[in-house]
Formats: structure tokens, C-alpha cells, sequence
């Protein structure tokens, strides 16, 4: 409860001071994770997921939501070859379900995966197929924005990333 | 929150004494544990602490394993609240999430563990501080209903009423007005009794909206300190010697 609540506090914060005020001003936010992150990873923790959902009911609802979908295999050996360590909570240590810390990240995130999968349905999320390479996710990414969302001009993603 | 059928979700016996009042925390289901939550409440400068230590001493002379606990007094949120109070970072969201926070805390850590253990939980403040101060600061209040849809609903609330004349003699004798008590981050003036009077008018407003709300056992105030403990002394006494 106390892992939910301080995040909900967190956000927010940041949603009062980051967010809101860019949006009067007319600006696009780009937030790196949201709501839907809470819903997933606190109800794997064992907190009610309705009372998370009026939890948040506060924030406001995002124009767009992006999911980036990857299976465990593929996020695990990412973060490996980037780091030697997976950190404690990300890896949902705290739960105990594993002394291991990458079968406990196996066990954890597999559990936060059917978590996104349902959240997707019922907020209607765009995914985003994240095992392709940073360009082919980009294109669409552009792809999805430009037609939701009225962009003046969007440079072509091969210029910017060849 | 007992009354109400949008957060009196979850099991059939939501809002009961002893019980979750909504969905409460899945993972800590707390069904048949023998302790008694007994809430004591009441605007600053009502007596709540004396009459608290009286009644503790009171209990535990008659044999009865006693806890306290209070609000903002968790390990975990304590320094964070001070150091958020003395910034000027606070705003009425957080300041609300960071209440429910280290409530939630002491549910865990404090009070879920001692009702198990067959303890007389004695709540200095409870939940309804939280909903009458956000209350006043305009805090939608379904949402702070199903925000606390966690909190298990006492035995027993005492609330300590006191009309706002004596509360200010009594604050004024005691210690002084502060900025937090006196609602100044309301900015409704500079004046500091005008502020303090015109705040925790509105404050004693929500306390007697909720009254009927959550049972509350209304306890005149303005009476002398043994008067108001030998009520507090029947009521619980006769609670506890029934439920033995």
C-alpha cells in the first residue's frame, strides 16, 4: 500500500507542476510511463486494482497511449547488457516469490505483462511491437502520432537516425 | 463510506466494525482477529492526547494490552511530512497522499499487527482528520471516500466536540496559534485569528457532516478533563467487558 501510495503522491506532483501547466499553455507532454504503469505493477503487488484505478482518478487522461510490448526474454537481455545488476523492486524482490533475482524478474514482470495486456483492452492502448529495431518502432511511432495528433512537419525517421 | 454502495465494494460485511470500509488491502485479510480499534478525534486543542494517556492508563490497570498510534507519527512518512510542511512544495493532492500514505503505513506495520495480537488499538486522530482538512480544501470527496476505502472502520469514534470559541481560549492558553491549524495556506488574509477562527469553523462543519456518516460518539468537550474521561471510561469499558 505504502509502494502505491508514495507513487501516486509522486505523480501526483509531478502532474500538478510538469504536467498541467504545459498542457494550458497548448504543448505536447511526452510522459515516460503513466497511470497504467501504477495499475500493472501494484495490482501484481496484491493491492486492489479498482482501488487503484479511483486512485488515479485524478489524473488526467492521456490524448494517446503508447504500449511498448517486448516478451521477458527479450527486456531481460536488454537490461543485462546494459547493467550487470537488476535492481530490487524492478525485479519484485520484495514479493519473495524468488531468492533469484532474474527468476524473481521472470516471475514479476511475467505477472506485470498479463497485467499491460488487460489495461490495453480496457483503455484502449496503441501497442507498439518493441522487439523490432529503435527505427522500425520509431517510423511507427511517428506514424500513429501524425495521425492523431495534428504535427506540422515530421522529418523523415531515416534523417534522423542513419 | 459504510452507507454508501460505490466504495462499500468487497466483502458483505464492508463498513461493519473491525472491518475493511471498502475494498480494503487483498493481501492482508483481517476476519476474526480479536483486537478492538477505538478512535478518539477531535480539531487540535479538544484534550484528545490527556484524555488518550488517561484512558490507556485506565486500561491497563484493568488488564488490557494497549497500542497507540497517531496521525503522521509513521516511520516512514514522519520526516517527509515535516520537511513537505516547511517547504512550500505542498498542494492539496499531495498533501492528501502523503496523509494517506503514512496512514497506511501505520495500518500495516502497527495496527493490522496488534488488532491480531488481541490489542486495544487506541487511534489518536484517525482517517477523519484527513477527510475533514481535505474536505475544506475542496478535495472531491467520493475520491477521498474511496481513497481510504482501505482503512478498517474502528469499534468504537469518539469525537470530542468544541464549539470554536472555547477552541481558541484553549489554544491561546496553551501554545499559540500555528500556520498549518490556523489554514493559512488557504490564504483567506493575513490575520491570523481571522484565519485560524474562519478555518476551523469550516473544520468543525465537515467533522458534524460525517458524524452520522461514521457513528460517530459525540463527547461535549467543553466539560472538565475527568467529566469527558469518565464518559470516555463507561463507553469503552462497557464495549470491551461485552465483547470479552
Amino acid at each position: 500500500m505504502t509502494f502505491s501510495l508514495l507513487h501516486a503522491t509522486d505523480f501526483a506532483d509531478r502532474l500538478l507542476y510538469k504536467i498541467i501547466p504545459p498542457l494550458k499553455a497548448g504543448m505536447i507532454v511526452l510522459a515516460d510511463r503513466y497511470a497504467y504503469t501504477a495499475f500493472a505493477r501494484d495490482s501484481v503487488r496484491g493491492v486492489d486494482g479498482q482501488w487503484v484505478r479511483e486512485l488515479y482518478s485524478f489524473a488526467v487522461r492521456p490524448d494517446m497511449v503508447l504500449y511498448f510490448r517486448v516478451p521477458i526474454d527479450v527486456s531481460l537481455d536488454r537490461l543485462m547488457a546494459r547493467r550487470v545488476k537488476l535492481k530490487f523492486y524492478e525485479a519484485g524482490m520484495d514479493l519473495g516469490w524468488s531468492t533469484n533475482p532474474t527468476e524473481s524478474f521472470r516471475l514479476f514482470q511475467g505477472r506485470v505483462l498479463e497485467e499491460y495486456d488487460r489495461i490495453v483492452d480496457e483503455f484502449g492502448l496503441d501497442v507498439i511491437n518493441a522487439a523490432r529495431s529503435i527505427t522500425e518502432q520509431q517510423q511507427e511511432v511517428r506514424r500513429l502520432v501524425a495521425a492523431r495528433i495534428p504535427v506540422t512537419s515530421v522529418e523523415t525517421p531515416d534523417e534522423q537516425l542513419a | 463510506m459504510s452507507n454508501s454502495p460505490e466504495t462499500a465494494i468487497g466483502a458483505p460485511d464492508a463498513g461493519q466494525p473491525g472491518q475493511y470500509y471498502g475494498r480494503g488491502i487483498p493481501y492482508l485479510p483481517i476476519n476474526g482477529y480479536p483486537g478492538k480499534l477505538i478512535a478518539i478525534e477531535g480539531t487540535d486543542g479538544v484534550g484528545r492526547s490527556t484524555q488518550i494517556l488517561l484512558l490507556r492508563e485506565w486500561l491497563e490497570v484493568r488488564g488490557y494490552g494497549v497500542v497507540e498510534t497517531g496521525w503522521t507519527r509513521s516511520e516512514l512518512m514522519a520526516p517527509t511530512i515535516e520537511l513537505a510542511k516547511s517547504s512550500n512544495t505542498l498542494n492539496k493532492l499531495t498533501f492528501v497522499l502523503l496523509y494517506a500514505t503514512d496512514f497506511a503505513d501505520r495500518l500495516e506495520k502497527e495496527i493490522i499487527p496488534a488488532l491480531k495480537a488481541g490489542f486495544v488499538v487506541l487511534s489518536d486522530r484517525y482517517i477523519f482528520t484527513a477527510l475533514a482538512r481535505a474536505g475544506v480544501r475542496g478535495v472531491d470527496r467520493p475520491w477521498l471516500r474511496s481513497l481510504y476505502a482501505f482503512a478498517i472502520a474502528p469499534h468504537q469514534v469518539f469525537y470530542l466536540k468544541l464549539d470554536v470559541e472555547t477552541l481558541i481560549r484553549r489554544v491561546l492558553a496553551a501554545r499559540g496559534m500555528d500556520f498549518w491549524e490556523s489554514g493559512m495556506d488557504l490564504k483567506h488574509g493575513d490575520d491570523i485569528y481571522d484565519s485560524f477562527r474562519a478555518y476551523q469553523n469550516r473544520l468543525l462543519r465537515e467533522y458534524s457532516s460525517m458524524a452520522d456518516e461514521f457513528n460517530f460518539r459525540v463527547v461535549d468537550a467543553r466539560r472538565s478533563i475527568e467529566q469527558i474521561q469518565s464518559e470516555l471510561r463507561r463507553q469503552v469499558g462497557a464495549f470491551l467487558e461485552q465483547e470479552r
